[in-house]
């Protein structure tokens, strides 16, 4: 029913802990196919064979490529190679609480006609050093349902794959993963497939990112935390092409993704302002009681963003 | 004490004044700011996610709504809607959500409340004999709300007019002012007042002062731990708790089946649930709890079988670290030659001979007394000996594994608490080896943490109530408690150290020490007999508590293992300071203390010494326990503090779950 993609390059200890997070779900009517994205074989498969005989009623394929390819491409391999009614994507350094899976396929139930089921994730810090994982800490990510609209995703990606459940048929309707993209791919497909039905959000904390702090390994660092400066360029690089895709009130997307990104920016930065300001007065009257409340209830000070841009686009 | 004997001993009695809580009322949870984990519970499911960690919110805002209100007035008492108007501001509540919260603690009070046997009885009894009784309570609530609580809990007869309480008086008993207004409402004088309560400053010191007569009973307190400890995952063992506290009522408080009932109960059956519902997941060769952490579980485990549950055998089956390294020896090296002999020991020859399983050569004298190096080097002179034992270890271990179905093809899951899984991962190892690939480990764990990541790569392996996956302080809280877990979750019988030849079908070869013995025969003993009974209530869904297997999530037995191994009691504590831990390799000598000794002489203790001394308490001993050990002593308690200061995630201090 499920089918889990889970792309990895030559991280055999994280990829062991994501495969362990798979097969330790509640719900076991799942296919995980593991792309290994041109690294050696042989550290996969030795993985691998432990845990192919936990599986259960499922499997585990692994699909090794003989050169590296772009994170979308072997996405795309992945879920070419398998069949399922939802399909995941599991970077190989992330994690699901055991109830992931089964608390998104009964929300897909409730809801069939979303293009994604998403739950609350925690942020794990920690620091991978000499083959061991050592975690820091971790916090609340801030995700809710303000967060999943196009009108919010068009300004910035706001989720982690770990947190998402796709319907299969999504891929239908609007298509794979741009192979072309070296990252933020997953923005780029997540905005097209929000409005093949809208994301539904769980609360609940089952995902968990993982990001591994500056003093780690450095193979085992994060697309993210490693390549900022690709993700500004690519990014800058998706808003000049869809420069030419007008939205239904005569401005282009590009510009749309430009102004809401400004905008939230604009927000963080002034969050950050007052925050900075408070500590420095070492203030405990309404600044820092407004600031304690906007940490504590993110949803609302994201509802309050959002109002400041006033989106205009509908589907 | 019967209710006739208390009024008899006091026959000029006229009024009978009660304490409400814990003394004429409780609830059906262990502790009181455990309601406020009932409310959440319920204001989660029907309002949603805005109301996660409402119960510690509450408890906070409670305390600064008590500073507050002492900086003008430290007479009187605070009332709820000035703890929900500080709630209010933590939370930013709007109007109508702050009504909510007031109305939803008040309705969970009064679902909770039940009346206290002894309290009812005196009560019952007083009116008999036409007294007149009249509730006196320090609480934040008005007096309609104690008598809905009271009606609820089968004192129909309470009116407003039988209740004096503290946010309506200007004044609380603790400081005298509320006993006053109890002399003038009921025109008495104080001679003729007898007060029944469970406080001893506010229902005896203070109304001794004023002449009034007092009887103090404290057996409802005896669940209470730390008021911090609140959300809603600590609701399983609360109730648990809750419910031991009544049953022991009369009979007495016993550390024992309290501990075992509850903590251990829950442990037991959530590593029961968990094989169940792996079995359910794949198609299983084999189960094996093993010794000794799994002898609880499988105990458990058979009984539901001869009970009709439908469920796969399983063996018991006996490995220990140091059994399984030694076998997977095939070379003795500077290297590892430190891990048969700990860096402080003094060894015998015959003890190293015991320790090898094999005759060594050396100049000394067998019971001549060697340090640790020279043993060491003893063990080298002699490395072929020591490998060739090694050797024929093995094939009696692996004699052993083929006895107990272990290496028979397929996959086969093992159970045991945990903690690194790396003596699990060295047997997968072995096994892997000895049947070609063809049976495969899979360890259920209770606990994991970070050193288990790498293990992954050798054995598949998951942790039911924590994960390396968890922040550092958290990895770190249950390395403190290790050692409490280990000694709680056991067997009667000692750690294997050697396997029989083939002549006695390897049967293992258990030692145990002398301080083992007796803190089994003390205590562990009637720990693991509450505990079983408990599980396989827990399982079977008959458990007096109400509780089943089902509330027992891999976050509820997390909050379960800090309650007790974080904010233990002072009972617990005690009751387990005659345990000592044995981790020595031939499982010889004394071993350990559970709870350490503090240095011996604490006062001078070089500040500059703590580090050392944290480390050898989070690696020898229960950190947590220890400290709470500590605080108790005048001379000791500045390290217990000193040391929670420094490392403040290991105060004795609740910390819920992450993902609560």
């Amino acid at each position: 029913m499920v089918a889990i993609v889970m792309r990895t390059y030559e991280r055999p200890v994280l990829l062991a802990r994501a495969i362990a997070s798979v097969q330790n779900q509640t719900f076991s009517d799942w296919e995980l196919i593991i792309v290994n994205n041109g690294g050696d074989p042989a550290g996969v498969e030795r993985v691998v064979s432990v845990a192919r005989n936990t599986t259960g009623t499922s499997a585990i394929t692994v699909l090794h490529l003989p050169d590296r390819v772009g994170m979308e491409e072997a996405s795309n391999q992945g879920l070419r190679a398998s069949t399922s009614q939802y399909f995941a994507i599991h970077d190989d350094d992330d994690s699901w609480r055991p109830t992931f899976l089964s608390a998104a396929v009964r929300e897909f139930a409730a809801q069939p006609a979303a293009a994604a089921v998403l739950t609350g994730v925690t942020r794990v810090h920690e620091t991978f050093k000499g083959g061991k994982v050592w975690p820091e800490k971790h916090e609340n990510f801030p995700l809710d349902d303000s967060r999943l609209t196009y009108d919010r995703l068009i300004g910035g990606n706001t989720f982690p794959p770990i947190a998402a459940l796709f319907r299969r048929s999504v891929l239908d309707s609007v298509g794979y993963f741009d192979s072309s993209l070296p990252v933020l791919g997953d923005w780029e497909f997540n905005l097209r497939a929000v409005r093949d039905g809208g994301f539904v959000f769980l609360p609940e904390r089952l995902a968990n990112y993982h990001t591994r702090t500056p003093e780690s390994d450095r193979a085992a660092g994060n697309s993210i935390t490693v390549g900022e400066d690709l993700h500004l360029r690519v990014k800058k690089e998706l808003q000049e092409r869809w420069d030419t895709e007008m939205e239904s009130d005569g401005v282009s997307k590009g510009q749309r993704s430009r102004e809401v990104e400004a905008e939230v920016a604009a927000a963080e930065a002034r969050l950050r302002a007052e925050i900075a300001a408070a500590q420095r007065a070492g203030s405990q009257g309404r600044t820092l009681r407004r600031i304690a409340r906007a940490v504590r209830h993110p949803r609302r000070t994201v509802r309050a963003v959002v109002r400041i841009v006033r989106p205009t686009a509908k589907w | 004490m019967s209710a006739a004997e208390v009024l008899n001993a006091h026959p000029n009695t006229r009024v009978l004044t009660v304490d409400f809580f814990d003394t004429m009322v409780t609830r059906t949870v262990a502790q009181p700011t455990h309601v406020f984990a009932v409310m959440e519970q319920s204001l989660l499911q029907e309002h949603g996610s805005r109301w996660a960690g409402v119960a510690l919110a509450r408890v906070q805002a409670e305390h600064r709504a008590r500073m507050t209100a002492a900086k003008t007035d430290s007479l009187r008492d605070i009332t709820i809607e000035e703890i929900a108007a500080e709630l209010a501001i933590a939370m930013n509540l709007s109007v109508a959500e702050k009504l909510l919260v007031i109305a939803s603690e008040k309705a969970t009070e009064v679902s909770l409340a039940k009346a206290v046997p002894a309290g009812a009885a005196i009560i019952t009894e007083a009116q008999a004999r036409g007294l007149r009784v009249l509730i006196v309570s320090d609480n934040y609530m008005p007096a309609s709300q104690l008598v809905n609580m009271a009606h609820a809990a089968g004192y129909s007869w309470v009116t407003a007019a039988d209740v004096l309480v503290s946010c309506e008086h200007g004044g609380f008993k603790h400081n005298g002012v509320l006993w006053k207004k109890v002399l003038e409402v009921t025109g008495v004088p104080a001679a003729q007042i007898l007060h029944i309560g469970d406080d001893h400053e506010a229902d005896h010191v203070q109304p001794s002062k004023l002449g009034i007569a007092t009887h103090i009973d404290i057996r409802m307190r005896h669940s209470h731990r730390d008021m911090h400890n609140t959300c809603p995952d600590v609701l399983a063992l609360s109730r648990i708790e809750a419910t031991q506290r009544d049953a022991m009522y009369e009979s007495g408080w016993d550390v024992a089946t309290a501990l075992g009932d509850g903590l251990v109960g829950m442990v037991v059956a959530a590593q029961v649930a968990d094989v169940m519902s792996v079995v359910k997941q794949r198609d299983v060769a084999g189960i094996h709890f093993a010794a000794r952490d799994g002898w609880l579980a499988h105990q458990v485990w058979n009984k539901l079988r001869d009970g009709g549950v439908s469920l796969p055998p399983a063996s018991y089956t006996a490995f220990s670290r140091s059994v399984i390294w030694r076998a997977s020896l095939t070379e003795l090296t500077p290297e590892n030659v430190g891990r048969f002999i700990g860096e402080d020991e003094v060894l015998t020859i015959s003890r190293l001979e015991r320790r090898v399983g094999c005759q060594l050569s050396s100049l000394y004298r067998p019971d001549e007394e060697i340090d640790a190096q020279l043993a060491r080097a003893v063990l080298l002179e002699n490395d072929k000996q020591v490998a060739a034992a090694a050797q024929q270890l093995r094939a009696r271990v692996l004699g052993y594994f083929e006895q107990q179905g272990l290496l028979k093809p397929g996959h086969h899951i093992v159970v045991d608490l945990g903690w690194t899984g790396s003596t699990i991962a060295d047997m997968a190892v072995l096994i892997n080896e000895a049947t070609n690939g063809a049976t495969t480990i899979e360890a259920r764990l209770t606990g994991m943490y970070w050193d288990a990541t790498p293990n992954r790569m050798r054995v598949s392996m998951h942790g039911y109530a924590m994960t390396e996956f968890e922040s550092l302080d958290n990895n770190l809280r249950l390395l403190g408690v290790i050692k409490l877990l280990e000694a709680l979750v056991t067997a009667p019988h000692g750690s294997v150290v050697d396997f029989a030849d083939a002549s006695q079908n390897f049967q293992p070869i258990f030692v145990e020490t002398t301080p083992e013995l007796i803190a089994y025969e003390k205590l562990m003993g009637r720990i693991g007999e509450a505990a079983m009974t408990s599980a396989h209530a827990l399982v079977q869904g008959t458990h007096s508590s109400g509780v089943s297997v089902a509330d027992i999530t891999s976050t509820a037995l997390w909050a379960a293992i800090l309650q007790v191994g974080q904010s233990p009691r002072r009972d617990e504590v005690e009751a387990l300071s005659i345990v000592r831990h044995v981790t020595s390799i031939d499982h010889e000598g004394d071993g350990t203390p559970l709870v350490a000794s503090p240095p011996s002489s604490p006062k001078s203790f070089p500040q500059q010494q703590l580090p050392d001394l944290y480390n050898s308490l989070i690696h020898g001993h229960w950190l947590q326990g220890s400290l709470r050990s500590w605080s108790y002593g005048d001379d000791t308690r500045w390290i217990a503090d000193e040391i929670g200061n420094r490392w403040p995630f290991m105060k004795s201090q609740w910390v819920s779950s992450p993902l609560a």
